[in-house]
């Protein structure tokens, strides 16, 4: 049915060799697609003089240079994608948008913008270091000596364990995946978990140990399946299989976690948040939190905080304060946040204000830029706060109301909890004041869980309204509530105190001056920031970003700022703060018509602690005996990315086995990424390592075996969307060129060598449930990764409720869509078995969302009148007595529980850390190039020839007082890296030198250097594979990285800085020096 | 390829000579801004190409991307006879960020190779701290009406098009570089038929598929033309024959260029070339450039 040429898109043994492309036996590749015709071929017509215009020659799909993910339009020409341009149906891409009604072949010839990222794509995806086949190490981890596998045989290994590399002379047992897959009954997995429920509940030491008895009682024939019998609540030996990742977004997720999580049983699935923005997420989750019934516990509680945060609509802004956050070059820009800037500059609509030590791209069209001292975010924050609070420039109407009828009385979509009020115990704020401490009623209710009715109480919570306490419920929706903002009393012998009272006390710490000091910038320029930040009414906005989160104070900072949003009033109102929106791919929506998780014959539940400790309290482990804890806990956090290896390193909760990691590089990423490498080459604490990746990386170089996987032109994903972004949207990530790695045979079906199938097979051989034949149920299997991404696709098609579905496509767009896929081989495109997978009722509108490279709601709909019309919606919290409530596991103390400065940086036990007091003078921050994202553009050979290698950006008066001028090379030393050195392999260390760059656009004591440059893998450097010399590039391997400066923590020795409560890895608290070196 | 390397490189930042030197420019800015003088038509091969009919495009809505609103005054344009259109293009260096997306974009486009680069993109740097600042300076041909680099082509492979274009006809062109030097804005580079993935175990395709310049597909093969021959910049002309706007017009993030027929009243590039912000680099040559920056 399709015009497929049957050579078309498959590449071959013989045309690579021909191609002179094959070195090292076969591994990597600088040939993909077919190789060309002659240029007549495509273009012969006159009338075809620009076949890249021609509809059935592109294919819409979404970027990954970075994790915006920007729709992009891939052309196509002989199988070989020849240029990438941006989709005009994404509002990333145009502003607007063009509507989604809008024929494919209508938008044939509009070519959408896309930053230099994007356009360089190519280059990523067709580099000559890609990997087609599997390496199996064949010297010591991180020798970067390989020889190439079966894919078979890698799977065999990986899921049967054995002695792995007794060829080169280590005589140890490697455990497989089969051997860790010993709770298999999820009866009795939910059963333990429940169990394990009571243990933590119980506080008393005595019957804790009692309830641990009695579920080794109970489970008396299954204590093999744990790791810890006299530990239950560590979980199953299930446990000790880990899957972590940098970057996996959904799709790629679903299917990761029904292998990890619901199949196989592992708690241990951990992304890289922490690493990137940590404590905005779990800063804005805190503040998310809603008070409401919890099934599994049976009452009421704090939960359901959103790991997100919200960006500024900064389309309709009149003022933006930008912190730490640089919109053109990263910030989740900047293709989409770029044009709804630059308009409302050039037409005086819009200004904004940038604070950031370094003079960014963004800071050079500010109306002020605001060089603050790095770590003192949150007294600047606080310094505003102070100033509104002083001359009364909040909007008291939006704050007075202390319930959802109170805000919707005055038309607002959200309301806060500034005025509840707050207990003080000896003068610490903790809970919140309920109606019982009053004497006043407790509400009795009840709810329906799986058929039983529960009873529950709800005891109101108290706001003072005109000096008497009134009781209510937050989201009562007919009896509006509103309170006293500033309230400082005592009722019924308590002292109590309003939210807003609290807050002000924290701001009035120090007067404007001080804070102006603490911060280094002028007093003046703050108050007229904050006169400025309230002279627009809900049309301004504090937009944050990693420069206010990656702190040891980062938690706090961050939800400093973002109470000053709150202070305003202007959550989902044009101009203010929004939150992403997306289509739901996971079929849980009513309507769609594959819900992913409930089509599965044998889901198990996931129990115990997890390797990084996250989302749960230390007190209430079996583990606990005092304070500190070994290793830190996180209690508000998940994703605790730079806590994997190094727990990995103590064996602390436990130890991890075998660890898979995709996409992800944390020896790079990290700050003092340089620890992680030490455990990662030792296969005592971590006996089997195996990696999915594109090339030979920084991290996979340590691996034991290394799978290659798809770029993101060759595979599917659901990209979701970005807090920024006003419209609701889903682009979906789909195969748009043949795939470059070696095609293999899974489940009896042809698939390229990827994540997929990597997983598929190791279900395959572990017989685990949920893959393969009757995998989604019976009659319906699971062999092919389309037969899940199709589903989701179909999800995304139907929409979030019934009627909400996309129409049909069209005969024509059916000709279109096979049309345009006539370069792709079976082995990814076969148009039957995509049927297949979503039968015949859906096949349609998957072409039509298919066909648009997502779904993207009609701009109109975005907002109705003043507001957005994507909304948040909900309570928003300054006060939270679920972190007020939180103890810290190294110290004991409980968290501040509303936004305070807390001076960075601070070690794990909460001690300042004052490395200026020995010599390292400067402070050191990193920043993005806007042609670069950390580890995977560094290599990308269009952008360095914009970039050649990147510097260190000294200020003049700095460079001066040291002698250094441009071009200069430098080490960058620390105390905790005095020598300024990567530990790359045992006897080869890289030093971190870089060359200078004086600028007068950075905060003098501040040295800054960009991420990307300085790899020491990634093809920069020499591989031995099947006993022959690959030759990296030496291009590949310039600039600096000096990661490895960052602070390690004095206490834990092997990571680096982190926030205790939102667990940032610490990116911007380091001090050093430069130590000039030889040119 | 270090030299190409080193060439796109330095190109994007120049010094503070320059910087002193564009200012400089800007103070003379005031004099001429226009020059419609209006070439006499010489007979090309690519110009006499007929044309594909122009891309289609969306119903008009009220509320569209710029982009879209200059791509249908491009079209207008195409449907007039083709010694009426004069192409010009208005750089808004308010909106430009200096992302580079246009350099990129373009050597995507054009399958440029090392060392040749046809818009690069200035970042420079302002004042002394606190008080500084950068600015974004995209450097595309200026496509001048008195153009320093077409008399000095010895064989006549380099000529001004009627519709303001001055394009090289590579199958004449031998390679001399006069042009190069001639040019007052660098806009002129050599291509010495470099990859970037020499020294690599494998060229990429993508630097084997073939551009489409002056409308016709072009593989760099061995020494086969644009393979030793002066490049620069056409507005993208074989995208402008396909009713589209040039790439770095499509590829702005900032929306900050802007395109179309300077003798179409209606059109969005005539209004702003006349605001009173517009200027020209280097006016003082007498070049006429049809390049116009917004300050």
């Amino acid at each position: 049915m399709t015009e497929r040429n049957g050579e078309n898109g498959r590449i071959t043994r013989r045309q690579l060799l021909k191609a002179g492309a094959l070195v090292g036996g076969g591994a990597l590749l600088g040939q993909a697609g077919r190789l060309l015709a002659s240029a007549q071929e495509v273009a012969q017509s006159p009338a075809v003089q620009y076949p890249l215009a021609q509809a059935e020659n592109q294919l819409y799909s979404s970027c990954l240079m970075c994790n915006t993910g920007c729709g992009i339009k891939v052309k196509v020409l002989d199988g070989v994608a020849a240029k990438i341009d941006g989709n005009p149906y994404n509002p990333f891409n145009l502003v607007p948008h063009v509507s989604y009604k809008t024929a494919p072949h209508q938008v044939a010839g509009v070519d959408a913008p896309l930053c230099p990222k994007g356009q360089a794509g190519l280059l990523s995806v067709y580099d000559p270091y890609r990997l087609r086949v599997v390496l199996k190490r064949a010297g010591p981890r991180g020798s970067n000596k390989w020889r190439t596998i079966p894919f078979d045989q890698a799977v065999r290994e990986i899921v049967d364990g054995g002695k792995l590399f007794a060829d080169i002379g280590e005589d140890r047992h490697v455990p497989g995946l089969r051997e860790l897959w010993a709770l298999r009954d999820p009866k009795v997995a939910k059963e333990m978990d429940a169990f394990v429920r009571r243990i933590r509940a119980e506080k008393d030491p005595a019957k804790k140990q009692a309830l641990v008895r009695e579920f080794q009682q109970t489970f008396r024939d299954h204590l093999h399946t744990l790791i810890d019998p006299d530990h239950p609540d560590l979980g199953p030996k299930n446990n000790q299989f880990l899957y972590f990742w940098g970057r996996q977004k959904a799709g790629r997720t679903e299917f990761a976690r029904r292998f990890v999580q619901e199949s196989f049983g592992s708690v241990n699935f951990h992304g890289h948040t922490t690493v990137c923005q940590g404590s905005l997420y779990f800063a804005c989750k805190a503040m998310s939190e809603q008070y409401e019934f919890d099934e599994k516990d049976g009452k009421m509680k704090w939960t359901k905080g959103r790991k997100f945060y919200w960006q500024a609509d900064t389309e309709h802004s009149e003022f933006v304060v930008f912190v730490g956050a640089s919109p053109f070059e990263g910030n989740y820009g900047p293709t989409n946040r770029v044009p709804r800037l630059t308009e409302g500059l050039a037409t005086g609509r819009l200004k904004f204000a940038v604070v950031d030590p370094r003079l960014s791209k963004t800071a050079a069209k500010a109306w002020k830029w605001i060089p603050a001292r790095p770590g003192t975010e949150g007294a600047l924050a606080l310094a505003v706060i102070r100033w509104i609070l002083d001359h009364q420039r909040y909007d008291a109407r939006y704050l007075r109301n202390a319930n959802k009828a109170a805000a919707e009385e005055d038309g607002e979509p959200t309301w806060c909890n500034a005025t509840w009020l707050v207990k003080l115990e000896k003068g610490r704020p903790e809970g919140f004041l309920r109606a019982s401490d009053l004497g006043l009623p407790v509400q009795k209710r009840s709810q329906e869980v799986k058929g039983k009715r529960v009873e529950y109480e709800f005891d109101p919570f108290v706001v003072l309204r005109d000096g008497r306490p009134v009781p209510f419920d937050p989201y009562d929706e007919q009896n509006p509530v509103e309170g006293d903002l500033l309230v400082d009393t005592t009722l019924n012998g308590i002292r109590v105190k309003s939210g807003l009272q609290l807050l002000g006390e924290e701001a009035r710490r120090h007067s404007l001056q001080e804070w102006a000091e603490i911060c280094g910038v002028r007093a003046e320029d703050i108050e007229e920031l904050a006169r400025e930040f309230t002279s627009h009414g809900k049309r301004a906005a504090a937009d944050i970003h990693r420069g206010v989160s990656q702190h040891t104070n980062g938690f706090y900072n961050v939800w400093a700022w973002m109470t000053l949003n709150v202070l305003i009033g202007n959550l989902d109102w044009k101009g203010g703060m929004a939150s992403a929106k997306v289509y739901d791919p996971s079929g849980e929506k009513e309507g769609q018509p594959f819900n992913l998780k409930e089509l599965h014959p044998k889901r198990t539940t996931p129990f115990g602690v997890s390797i990084i400790r996250h989302e749960t309290k230390y007190e209430e482990s079996t583990l606990f005996r005092g304070y500190p804890a070994k290793r830190p806990w996180y209690p508000l956090s998940s994703d605790v990315y730079q806590e994997i290896v190094p727990s990995i390193g103590d064996a602390y909760p436990y130890p991890i086995k075998i660890a898979f990691l995709y996409m992800g590089s944390p020896a790079y990423s990290l700050p003092a990424g340089h620890t992680t490498i030490e455990v990662l080459k030792d296969p005592n604490k971590l006996p089997l390592f195996v990696a999915v990746d594109i090339t030979v990386g920084e991290t996979s170089m340590y691996a034991d075996y290394i799978l290659p996987d798809l770029s993101y032109l060759e595979r599917w994903e659901f990209q979701g969307s970005h807090p920024n972004m006003t419209v609701k949207v889903q682009p979906v990530r789909q195969p748009v060129i043949p795939p470059v790695p070696e095609t293999v045979r899974v489940f009896g079906e042809e698939m390229p060598i990827s994540l997929e199938a990597f997983l598929l097979a190791c279900a395959e051989r572990l017989g685990l449930p949920g893959f393969g034949k009757d995998g989604f149920g019976p009659g319906q299997d699971l062999r092919r990764p389309e037969d899940f991404y199709l589903k989701m696709v179909a999800n995304v098609a139907a929409g979030d409720r019934p009627g909400d579905a996309v129409p049909d496509a069209s005969d024509e767009e059916v000709r279109l869509f096979l049309q345009a896929r006539r370069h792709l081989p079976k082995s990814v495109f076969d148009p039957e078995k995509w049927k297949r997978a979503v039968g015949e009722a859906w096949w349609r509108k998957v072409v039509y969302v298919l066909n648009r490279g997502g779904r993207f709601q009609e701009y109109q709909k975005a907002f109705k009148g003043e507001q957005l019309a994507n909304q948040y919606g909900t309570l928003v919290s300054i006060y939270s007595e679920k972190v007020a409530k939180t103890k810290n596991s190294m110290t004991g103390k409980p968290f501040p529980g509303l936004p305070a400065y807390i001076p960075a940086p601070r070690d794990a036990l909460d001690r300042p850390v004052e490395d200026e007091k020995a010599g390292y003078d400067l402070h050191l921050i990193t920043y993005r190039e806007v042609s670069h994202t950390k580890s995977r553009t560094g290599t990308n050979y269009w952008l360095l020839a914009l970039l050649p290698e990147n510097f260190v950006l000294v200020h003049r008066q700095d460079a001066e007082r040291l002698g250094l001028k441009d071009g200069d090379l430098v080490r960058v030393t620390s105390a905790s890296n005095p020598d300024g050195m990567w530990p790359v392999l045992d006897g080869h260390s890289k030093p971190m030198v870089g060359r200078v760059r004086v600028t007068e656009g950075i905060r003098p004591g501040v040295v800054a250097f960009s991420l990307g440059h300085g790899h020491w893998a990634y093809g920069s450097v020499d591989l031995v594979i099947d006993g022959k010399v690959l030759k990296g590039d030496a291009r590949r391997g310039r600039g600096i990285h000096a990661n490895a400066a960052m602070r390690v923590d004095p206490v834990l020795k092997n990571v680096c800085l982190s926030d205790p409560a939102g667990a940032s890895a610490v990116f911007y608290d380091t001090r050093v020096k430069l130590v000039r070196e030889a040119s | 390829m270090e030299g190409g390397e080193r060439a796109l490189a330095t190109q994007t930042r120049e010094s503070r000579s320059g910087r002193r030197r564009f200012l400089k420019t800007l103070g003379a800015g005031a004099a001429t801004l226009l020059a419609l003088e209006v070439l006499e038509s010489t007979a090309r091969p690519a110009e006499a190409a007929p044309a594909a009919p122009p891309a289609a495009l969306p119903a008009e809505r009220p509320q569209e991307d710029v982009l879209l609103r200059m791509q249908r005054d491009l079209q207008r344009a195409l449907r007039k006879p083709a010694h009426l259109r004069r192409w010009a293009m208005v750089i808004d260096l308010r909106k430009c960020v200096g992302c580079s997306a246009c350099t990129i974009a373009c050597v995507a486009e054009n399958k440029l190779p090392p060392g040749v680069v046809y818009r690069p993109v200035v970042d420079e740097e302002i004042g002394t701290y606190p008080h500084v600042t950068r600015r974004f300076l995209p450097r595309p041909c200026m496509q001048c009406d008195n153009p320093p680099c077409v008399p000095v082509c010895p064989v006549n492979a380099t000529y001004k098009r009627a519709d303001g274009i001055v394009a090289i006809n590579y199958d004449q062109c031998i390679g001399c570089r006069y042009c190069i030097v001639a040019c007052p804005y660098n806009a002129r580079t050599f291509d010495a038929g470099e990859h970037y993935t020499d020294g690599t175990p494998g060229r990429s395709p993508v630097e084997e598929v073939p551009n489409f310049e002056y409308g016709k597909p072009w593989k760099r093969e061995g020494d086969a033309s644009p393979v030793g021959n002066a490049r620069k910049c056409h507005f993208c002309l074989h995208r402008l024959e396909a009713g589209m706007l040039p790439e770095c017009v499509t590829s702005c993030i900032g929306r900050a260029t802007y395109f179309g027929d300077a003798e179409d009243p209606e059109a969005l590039v005539s209004e702003l070339m006349h605001r009173p912000n517009a200027v020209r680099l280097k006016e003082e040559l007498g070049t006429k450039p049809r390049v116009y920056y917004l300050l």
